[in-house]
């Protein structure tokens, strides 16, 4: 090593690989980020993404929900056109297109009315403050799915944050401290990731932008099923007595997104709004 | 009171039949007024690439010679980013057209809609809309 680090053209060489180490970083941001090629996509005959192809499995065997996802956009364009961010109807109205609609306590139904006549100006993330769990399905953000057989992490752009659920077996906790995101443990059913959740906070988490509320009562069952390559469906189940008179189940769909990155959302930067927030 | 000028970019563009939207940080409605679309033209003064929004600046001139600033809300950045957006798409000095909606408060604030940048490229805000049954 002594001898060959002496050479000079083992000098250029390193030199010629810093000066490429630097170059690479200087890369303007889009380059850096957004245009990075998502690696082993299935392809089409002629060159497209084939998202209808398998699900694809983990060396053990289990369906890999690994990758980069956002949330349906099933809204409907206005009619001059649409040039808009079009968003997931469940992130406005979680009982969208739920038979009977969501069934609320009195109290919450009064809640919601009050809080969807004030245009949901109180939304919690309206403050930065975290959307948890069943908005990161819905909330117009990209999340990072990260799985080993123990333990997957949700990454979130949406606050910069990460959501864990522990595969390793344990049990839900009986006293939890109530968190935004509550605690989470998953178990394989056949192709279904099944996740149950509780040890939620008993305020400020809104399930949607109407203002449907969580509370500490709450646990929450998802069953998450990688369709195919490119969509990702998931049952969410709220059982929260409290807030709802009887356990209710929404689906919701969320897609792969090729050849991108998560991107920070810092959103307590330069939060201007809540001053014109009326 | 409304100044004159205010009125005419209140009344400026015809009626919108898309009445609802919103924006995913907070709702659109709580902020803005979508019974008040407007069209301003000016010249860029400052850019802020920040979230929950990305936001920038114009100088307005009315017909009686008075500037006002105005400033504008979009989307998050990474949302720009990914509809195309680049940071050096809009830099102080730059003449733009914005079609947007006004701050229900009374503000100079709006929401851009659309950006009409100087080269005539239209891009979108980003604005996340919802489409109402009405």
């Amino acid at each position: 090593m002594k001898i060959a680090r002496s050479l000079p053209w083992i000098r250029r060489l390193r030199r010629c690989a810093v000066l490429a180490a630097l170059l690479l970083l200087a890369a303007p941001l889009a380059a850096q980020w957004l245009d990075y090629p998502t690696p082993g996509v299935p392809k089409n005959a002629d060159g497209t993404p084939n998202l209808n192809a398998p699900a694809p499995r983990t060396a053990d065997r289990k369906p890999d929900l690994s990758g980069i996802w956002r949330p349906e956009r099933n809204q409907k364009c206005p009619p001059d056109g649409c040039p808009d961010n079009q968003m997931s109807e469940q992130f406005l109205d979680f009982g969208f297109g739920l038979r009977g609609g969501i069934p609320y306590q009195p109290w919450a139904a009064a809640l919601v009315k009050e809080r969807s006549e004030q245009n949901g100006k109180d939304d919690p993330t309206s403050n930065c403050f975290p959307g948890g769990i069943v908005r990161l399905h819905t909330y117009p953000a990209f999340n990072k799915i990260v799985q080993t057989p123990r333990l997957i992490v949700i990454l979130s752009e949406r606050e910069v944050t990460y959501r864990q659920i522990f595969m390793d077996g344990r049990p839900l906790p009986v006293d939890p401290l109530p968190t935004w995101k509550g605690y989470s443990v998953g178990h394989w059913e056949g192709d279904t990731l099944v996740v149950e959740s509780n040890g939620f906070r008993n305020e400020g988490i809104w399930l949607d932008r109407k203002g449907s509320p969580l509370t500490d009562a709450a646990r929450i069952t998802e069953r998450i099923r990688r369709v195919n390559y490119g969509r990702m469906e998931t049952q969410v189940t709220i059982n929260d007595s409290k807030a709802y008179t009887a356990p209710f189940t929404v689906t919701l769909n969320e897609y792969l997104a090729l050849d991108t990155e998560l991107l920070d959302f810092v959103c307590l930067e330069n939060n201007t709004d809540a001053a014109h927030i009326k | 009171m409304m100044s004159v000028a205010r009125r005419a970019l209140v009344t400026a563009l015809g009626v919108i039949l898309w009445t609802g939207s919103i924006v995913a940080h907070h709702s659109f409605a709580a902020e803005y007024d979508a019974k008040k679309p407007a069209t301003l033209t000016g010249t860029v003064t400052r850019v802020e690439w920040t979230n929950p929004h990305v936001r920038f600046y114009i100088d307005v001139k009315d017909q009686a010679g008075v500037v006002t600033n105005w400033e504008f809300t979009m989307g998050a950045v990474n949302g720009l980013l990914r509809r195309g957006w680049t940071m050096k798409m809009l830099a102080p000095g730059d003449s733009v057209r914005v079609d947007g909606y006004l701050a229900r408060d009374g503000s100079h604030l709006a929401n851009a809609r659309i950006v009409t940048l100087s080269d005539g490229r239209k891009m979108s805000g980003g604005t996340a809309a919802d489409a109402p049954s009405n």
